[in-house]
């Protein structure tokens, strides 16, 4: 019985240090860990709409859940209105598309007509010289500009893959794609009802 | 002070976690794609081991063997943790590539064995000297491997954004040695290379003591 006491004692103690130790750190790291964050976000949205200047995150219940659902089956992260000098100039979107290493992290842009300004990759986890030919290789990236206004899957799925990254092809297709219903289904009617 | 630098040098050669004891393969693997990565995840490495080691060694005579090992899990993975939280808050350009090989350390059996081996039936100090030296020959045996991979299958060492070395625009890199085959591959070499250099100092080694 004693002896068991002692064990239960010194896991617990383990365990309570740990957990000080930790808290401590999560305290010291969390405010700069937040600001990484934001500057990652502001950085790609910037990216992905250059003539933009000031971004503002939808937090509309109705619209969230509906551009959700027309994400599916890639997860959908935040919708942007991006406006320059009170004037709309497009939108972002923010999605989590299934890649070959995980979930990427793919911010897309798109004007007021539903035409692709920008990808940008804010995460991602493929295997680097292969799967992250997506980013390095430019003709890849470019060909989503060349989309049309209101463009469908059909039109994303047109576009050409790259040989030995195939999946994380697809997860950049993937994220597109969602964006391309996002702003069919809710952001353009959407507009046409404010 | 001379036993400090041995168990030191032991980590390094004789007993090196990768090309002897074959251990904490699996994130080697994975990570060595890029030089940058294998640095600053072989540094984490170095940190994690060492303080662990210390740790475990300090409180050895009060940790009770029948539950020493989930004290040495809660241990490795706060270090561990330490070490995720501080990467994303002041290198997030390194965090971003290494992604998910950092809290993946915990469960790298290298470090638990280390506690398990050594820090628990050795001292503070020795410890230390096991747990930098181990982790030094994680470390060096992961960046060659990286170099390696990353020049001869992409035809080019890239370091935050400016190129290191490049080769001549003719060689077509084969992407075989990105993928795992290609890093078992350059591995197997690296073995027969470490085997060859430690019997040689072996045989130097003896040669003197004979001499004697």
């Amino acid at each position: 019985m004693l002896k068991s006491l002692r064990l239960v004692i010194a896991v617990l103690v383990a365990c309570v240090a740990a957990a000080t130790g930790l808290s401590l750190t999560y305290a010291w790291t969390a405010p700069r860990i937040a600001e990484q964050d934001r500057l990652a976000e502001e950085r790609s949205l910037q990216a992905v709409l250059p003539e933009a200047d000031d971004f503002t995150q939808i937090d509309d219940p109705a619209v969230i859940e509906a551009a959700t659902a027309a994400a599916e089956p890639t997860d959908l992260q935040g919708v942007y209105r991006a406006t320059r000098g009170g004037v709309d100039e497009g939108w972002a979107v923010k999605v989590a598309s299934r890649g070959y290493g995980g979930p990427m992290q793919l911010v897309i842009g798109l004007d007021t007509s539903g035409s692709v300004t920008g990808v940008s990759i804010l995460a991602m986890n493929e295997t680097p010289g292969l799967g992250t030919k997506v980013e390095t290789e430019e003709w890849f990236m470019a060909q989503f500009m060349d989309l049309p206004p209101g463009f469908t899957d059909t039109d994303v799925r047109a576009l050409d893959s790259i040989s030995g990254s195939t999946r994380s092809a697809h997860g950049v297709r993937n994220g597109v794609a969602a964006a391309g219903r996002i702003f069919a289904e809710v952001l353009s009617v959407m507009e046409g009802g404010s | 002070m001379a036993e400090w630098f041995r168990t030191f040098r032991q980590g390094i050669a004789i007993e090196n976690p990768l090309t002897v004891l074959m251990i904490g393969l699996c994130a080697t693997l994975a990570v060595s794609t890029q030089l940058k990565n294998a640095v600053f995840m072989g540094l984490a490495v170095v940190f994690v081991i060492t303080m662990s080691n210390v740790l475990v060694s300090v409180f050895r005579k009060h940790i009770p063997s029948e539950v020493r090992i989930p004290i040495f899990i809660v241990v490795i993975a706060s270090f561990v943790t330490i070490v995720d939280l501080v990467m994303k808050a002041f290198v997030p350009s390194v965090y971003q590539v290494l992604g998910i090989w950092i809290p993946l350390i915990v469960v790298n059996c290298m470090i638990l064995g280390r506690a398990e081996a050594f820090a628990y039936n050795n001292r503070p100090l020795l410890s230390i000297a096991d747990g930098m030296g181990m982790g030094t020959g994680f470390w060096l045996v992961m960046v060659i491997l990286a170099a390696i991979r990353e020049l001869f299958g992409t035809g080019k060492i890239v370091w935050f954004g400016s190129t290191l070395i490049a080769l001549p625009s003719g060689y077509e890199p084969p992407s075989l040695l990105l993928l795992f085959p290609g890093a078992f591959l350059v591995f197997g070499f690296m073995i027969a290379g470490s085997r060859w250099l430690n019997e040689r100092s072996q045989a130097r080694a003896e040669a003197r003591a004979c001499r004697r």
